[in-house]
């Protein structure tokens, strides 16, 4: 078991709108890990696209993804590689 | 953000009559024109919008929720219709289930900010199951918008 824990900054312009919001629950639920992402003071489940929707990351915020389990350090790789990019 | 200050207390279907996704995004489209949220030339335009969102990915995001949603510059500000359906409808949801409850916006086309805020507020709410059945059991639009208020006062 490993607990990983990233900071990244939204990049893509219209931040965590609808579609990368659910790019990102489909991503998180293929890993067996719990994923849970913050923002400032809120935590929500990484694997609910309302959770992510609630956020309401937009460009250029931070956030702290948080992945707990066998498969955490791929994860978080994969969903940093969504938030890292632009599209 | 309020939902109320971008719902259009006129634009609420109580019950949708449409059963195909495209005639559901219509009725919607057809409560923002009859609040004279937009203007009835601008309807093909949204509802062909609406339609090429859907194919990128479904909206339907689960728990019987569906946010269609499009930008166009025939508004000013964001508007936005809501609709509720009884026997919900297949609306390709993310979970397979049928969907019940319909926030559908429209924001101005130079904005990212208010588009998103309103999704976050909107998802804020619907993450709640008791709204979201609170929501479906309102028998007029008066007991929409009351039960949207009294969240919207709850929380920021």
């Amino acid at each position: 078991m490993a607990l990983v824990k990233k900071k990244l900054v939204v990049k893509n312009k219209q931040g965590l709108h609808a579609r990368p919001a659910a790019l990102f629950v489909q991503v998180a639920n293929k890993f067996e890990s719990q994923i849970t992402v913050r923002r400032d003071n809120e935590k929500v489940n990484g694997k609910s696209i309302l959770g992510i929707l609630m956020l309401g990351a937009e460009s250029g915020s931070i956030i702290i993804i948080e992945a707990d389990g066998n498969d955490a350090q791929l994860a978080v790789e994969e969903l940093e590689k969504l938030i890292n990019s632009e599209e | 953000m309020k939902i109320m200050e971008f719902l259009s207390s006129k634009a609420i279907i109580m019950d949708i009559k449409s059963s195909k996704k495209e005639d559901v995004m219509r009725e919607l489209v057809d409560a923002l024109i009859n609040s004279s949220d937009i203007d009835k030339r601008s309807r093909n335009k949204i509802v062909d919008s609406l339609i090429a969102r859907e194919s990128l990915g479904s909206t339907a995001i689960g728990q019987g929720v569906a946010i269609p949603h499009t930008k166009c510059d025939c508004v000013q500000n964001l508007v936005a219709a809501f609709g509720l359906s009884k026997k919900g409808i297949d609306f390709d949801s993310l979970d397979g289930e049928p969907v019940n409850i319909f926030f559908l916006l429209i924001a101005p086309q130079d904005s990212a900010g208010p588009h998103l805020k309103a999704l976050a507020r909107i998802s804020r709410l619907l993450k709640d199951k008791y709204f979201r059945d609170g929501l479906q059991e309102c028998e007029n639009e008066d007991a929409v918008i009351r039960i949207i208020s009294q969240e919207d006062d709850k929380k920021i």
